[in-house]
């Protein structure tokens, strides 16, 4: 069960089309923003559910 | 049957020759011809067990082959490999399911599989969709201290389009081979791509919602009522057990025997939906810059893939996962980690295993 999703960017600033999933035992995935992958699968049916991605920017 | 040589120079070709006799010896099965990866459970790269399988949860452990439970149910599971195979078939590891924490009332939603999906564009030769399509046989080695029905069903994801067989373990604690065969599916729909073509479920229980129907023996739209109808609760009492290995899905109406490759093979054909891969670096340091360094897959993956929390074998633990968490550069074909804003101290040698996972 994802816990948090968290989009992740890289030291210049840009988001890297991936995002951080954090699961309800603490595992962590880093997933692509990608059709074709299962957790990103997962992570539009988490947010069909009324769950919010965090996206704290690139900090640049 | 006689066959003369002939003079090269006795041959006119422009002439009819005919052949007379005949031939004998057993033809060769085709390459490949089990539609199931991993179906002799070979190949674990995740780990061997993984305990306290619960709610919603979902699980890979031995490759290719997904742990599912639906609903809200309590039981608990431990999946494993072991060593425990039908005696004298060649196997060495079955898929181990044993019930930690009973429920002996399903709830309506309740369900647990044991499922493989394959991908649509190793299908395209089942023909579905046309008046030529053709029939599967599944055939596989089964054993479980419960006794009972069972249901295996076929799944086309595309077509939301279903089949089920009912199967019976008629001795307890015995390993016993099981034969189904299903029809080829004349109004399927299989997509030619890298998506789930086909889903195999193996049910282990089922509640009413699964069973309020007739159970589909034939192909139809998928209708949850008519997925699982007799299927026993392998949930009901922590002494239950279950086992499976040596499961082959091959076109034809009849099972032919199991086709073992080679470990690397079977290996390789696994890390088309994961694998581990080293990431290595040595660099010295100008405080503050970033540092990365790319890893080749061992073989293309079928999409791209996540990364899972990677596993630091640097002994200064600086290249862990946090190394690679900012946003990796990822394709079918390889990872680039970096590692940013490092410190003077970093300098050295950076060595980790990152686990990636294109399953469907």
């Amino acid at each position: 069960m994802i816990s948090t999703v968290e989009k992740t960017y890289r030291e210049d600033g840009t988001w890297g089309n991936v995002y951080k999933v954090t699961y309800s035992d603490g595992v962590y995935y880093l997933v692509p923003h990608n059709e074709e992958n299962r957790h990103y699968q997962e992570i539009l049916e988490w947010v069909a559910e009324g769950n919010t991605i965090t996206d704290n920017g690139g900090g640049e | 049957m006689a066959l003369s040589k002939i003079q090269a120079e006795s041959m006119n070709l422009a002439d009819t020759y005919a052949f007379t006799g005949t031939v004998s010896g057993t033809p060769t099965a085709p390459a490949f011809k089990n539609i199931i990866i991993n179906g002799d459970m070979s190949i674990a790269q995740r780990g061997t067990s993984v305990s306290g399988l619960t709610n919603t949860s979902s699980q890979y452990l031995i490759d290719r082959f997904k742990w599912y439970e639906g609903g809200a149910p309590t039981f608990q599971f431990t999946m494993s490999q072991d060593t425990d195979v039908p005696t004298g078939q060649g196997f060495a590891k079955s898929i181990k399911l044993d019930c930690t924490t009973a429920q002996g009332s399903l709830g309506a939603g309740d369900q647990n599989i044991l499922w493989q999906r394959i991908e649509g564009q190793n299908l395209q030769q089942l023909k579905y969709g046309t008046s030529s399509a053709e029939s599967l046989t599944l055939s596989f080695w089964v054993k479980s201290s419960k006794t009972g029905t069972y249901i295996a069903e076929l799944y086309q994801p595309d077509g939301s389009r279903g089949i089920s067989k009912a199967y019976t373990i008629s001795a307890s604690n015995t390993w016993e081979k099981k034969t189904i065969t299903y029809a080829g599916d004349t109004s399927g729909t299989i997509n030619n791509d890298n998506g789930a073509g086909l889903d195999i479920y193996f049910f282990l229980s089922a509640g009413s919602n699964f069973q309020s129907g007739t159970l589909a023996t034939s192909w139809q739209s998928y209708s949850v009522g008519d997925e699982a109808v007799g299927q026993v609760n392998l949930a009901d009492s922590t002494a239950n057990n279950w086992w499976i290995t040596g499961i082959q899905l091959e076109v034809g109406t009849s099972a032919s025997d199991f086709e073992f490759l080679p470990y690397d093979v079977n290996l390789r054909r696994c890390q088309r939906y994961f694998q581990e891969t080293q990431i290595g670096i040595y660099f010295d340091v100008v405080s503050g810059r970033n540092y990365g360094t790319n890893s080749n897959f061992h073989t293309q993956m079928r999409t791209t893939p996540s990364v899972i929390s990677s596993t630091t074998i640097d002994n200064n633990n600086r290249f862990n996962s946090g190394a690679i968490n900012g946003s990796p550069f990822l394709s079918t074909h390889g990872i680039l980690a970096h590692k940013g804003a490092i410190l003077t101290s970093d300098a050295g040698y950076y060595q980790t295993l990152v686990r990636v996972d294109a399953e469907l």
